[in-house]
């Protein structure tokens, strides 16, 4: 017995100390990464990559404000960038070693959550957007280029219980501000209302709020319509195509525009390897090492330089590769606190609640 | 009347037990449906299953939940077993209330509160502080079951020993250790199967690279649930289900009394 445990401890041990040899912590979303990614990079560093998981941004903020360490490289979306400064959590990055920085596009670059770039470079980005189902669409005649297609209530006459829409207050409100014209990240109470008055004409005619399972719905055929995110969309579509169904998933952005989010890099102040992780996040910053992501999940690139290696099926998609024009249209939203915040809460509720 | 009444209750039985088990059954049938959909079946397959043996994330984050459960059912059963019998031994009104209050605290405030220690006493979190986690909560599980198992045990056999004169130490090993080795081992079940599937406390305890499966599934249904997902759950609730099964054929009785 007291052999038994002490040969586990010692095999515990090893496992513990093995932290010391040559190994980049990354923490990151699950499947947020293509696996060829990965073996190049320990090929090209002699190191192993050990991946941990969150299912969250507050989980992963949760977790590192309470002070946990041994991570090296993070993946936050956008909005967490700020309480992690605040928290004193990140390292500024050394720009000399990042020579691949040059091929983020300048869009992506200077955002307000990290103006400068003095901690974050720009991963990958989704976008919220309208996913349909093409033949029926098609044959409909309806342009689903533009959110008319979830807000008209003359074109949602034509598919009515086929709409799905994000059980989210903010992305929900975001598509309707900017369907009246607006700014995704207006605070005037007057527009707020205007677009509550959409969100509620149009209610009637949408099947849910689903934030959930809609890649299956639109995939069986359910729902024609769905508001939802870009990669999702993606995935939906791959789906459709296994399961022989005699339509695809077909997404683009909208042309007043849509929300963005964009996932950034960040160095850990408690990094046990900051020599590694700028090796990292240099790697990545690659046009080819950037493309894998996109082709695997469909997720857009920031990356300039990653054009020659993404599928060519994806590169004519507008959410993938948006155009200089449609790029001055993808906003990140802003964190919400205090008053418009409750305001937010209040507005849903009374949507919730609308008949 | 009476056949009655027992219809009815038959029936709310046998609802109950559907609400319980037709998900689980569910899980498992699709884990076997060649689709990527949990919506439509399409036809039998092993590929998921066999996906799963391809996925080194997978692969070690099994590796470390059956690391963490050995050594935490060993631990905890060397440490339960004493506490039981100490409970059982000096009948002291406050080694109970220690021993079990961990049993009864939620484990969202354990969880916290156990990162919270590790990271006062600085130590890089990983796979020893979930063991370590794992062997305080697990502790008073053990030392339930075996100071039932010496509840129901005869003191008599105890005393005859010391008269014929065992030793303390020599009566315990040949009396009364073997009389609550079922206990011992039902605790150690216990104490793997808890370790095993708990997912709140290794959460908060668990570091870099230290995830294991439960961690491991949360992160992936975050996108969709898979098959994949299906399958190593089916996986996880048949060593689970075999655990459980094999402690309560070892001690019905301490089990019951739960």
């Amino acid at each position: 017995m007291k052999k038994v445990l002490l040969a586990l401890m010692l095999a515990a041990g090893t496992v513990h100390t093995a932290q010391a040899e040559d190994v980049l912590h990354l923490y990151n979303w699950n499947n947020y990464i293509a696996p060829e990614t990965v073996k190049n990079f320990e090929k090209s560093c002699k190191c192993r990559v050990v991946q941990d998981y969150y299912g969250a941004m507050e989980e992963m903020l949760a977790k590192l404000a309470a002070g946990a360490k041994g991570y090296d490289v993070v993946i936050p979306t956008g909005f967490a960038i700020p309480p992690m400064i605040k928290q004193n959590l990140l390292q500024p990055l050394d720009k000399s070693k990042l020579a691949n920085a040059k091929n983020v596009s300048p869009a992506f670059m200077n955002t307000q959550f990290d103006q400068g770039n003095k901690y974050s470079l720009p991963y990958s980005f989704s976008t919220t957007l309208v996913g349909y189902n093409d033949k029926k669409i098609k044959e409909l005649g309806i342009n689903p280029s533009s959110w008319a297609i979830i807000f008209d209530p003359a074109v949602l006459a034509k598919i009515k219980g086929k709409v799905t829409v994000l059980d989210d207050s903010r992305e929900v409100f975001a598509a309707a501000l900017m369907y009246n014209g607006y700014s995704a990240n207006s605070t005037k109470p007057e527009e707020w209302k205007k677009a509550q008055a959409t969100i509620i004409k149009a209610k009637p005619f949408w099947a849910a709020f689903n934030g959930q399972s809609y890649i299956k719905e639109l995939t069986l055929g359910n729902i024609w319509v769905a508001h939802g995110y870009s990669s999702d969309m993606f995935q939906a579509n791959i789906d459709a195509k296994a399961a022989k169904r005699n339509f695809g998933v077909a997404y683009g952005l909208q042309k007043e525009g849509n929300t963005l989010s964009l996932d950034s890099m960040v160095v850990l102040k408690t990094a046990p390897r900051p020599d590694l992780a700028a090796k990292f996040v240099n790697f990545m910053l690659d046009g080819k090492n950037a493309s894998e992501l996109t082709n695997m999940i469909g997720t857009g690139t920031p990356n300039a330089a990653a054009a020659p290696f993404v599928k060519p099926e994806m590169k004519q998609n507008s959410a993938v590769f948006p155009s200089a024009e449609q790029m001055k249209k993808l906003q990140q939203l802003t964190a919400l606190e205090g008053k418009a915040l409750r305001d937010l809460n209040r507005m849903w509720t009374q949507v919730k609640t609308a008949k | 009347m009476h056949s009655k009444q027992s219809k009815w209750l038959w029936a709310a039985a046998l609802l109950a037990y559907a609400f319980l088990y037709v998900p689980l059954i569910i899980v498992v049938v699709y884990s076997f449906n060649d689709s990527k959909l949990n919506a439509e079946w399409v036809g039998f397959t092993f590929k998921w299953y066999d996906m799963l043996f391809k996925n080194e994330q997978m692969l070690v984050a099994a590796r470390n939940s059956l690391l963490i459960a050995i050594v935490t059912s060993v631990c905890a059963t060397v440490l339960g077993t004493l506490a039981g019998l100490a409970m059982h031994k000096y009948k002291l009104r406050l080694l109970p209330l220690l021993v079990l209050t961990p049993i009864a605290i939620p484990e969202i405030l354990m969880g916290v509160s156990l990162l919270i220690f590790f990271v006062m006493l600085n130590m890089t979190l990983g796979l020893v502080s979930v063991a370590l986690a794992h062997i305080a909560f697990c502790i008073g599980f053990v030392a339930i079951v075996v100071r039932s198992r010496l509840q129901g045990m005869d003191e008599s056999l105890v005393e005859a020993a010391r008269d014929l004169g065992a030793t303390p130490v020599q009566a315990f090993r040949l009396v009364t250790m073997p009389l609550i080795m079922p206990g011992i081992i039902a605790g150690a079940l216990m104490a793997f199967t808890l370790s095993i599937d708990d997912f709140v406390i290794t959460f908060f305890t668990a570091g870099a690279g230290a995830s294991t499966l439960p961690l491991q599934i949360y992160s992936m249904i975050r996108i969709a649930v898979t098959p994949e997902v299906n399958a190593v759950s089916t996986l996880l609730m048949v060593l689970t289900l075999c655990l459980i099964l094999l402690a309560s054929k070892l001690a019905p009785s301490a089990l019951r009394a739960e």
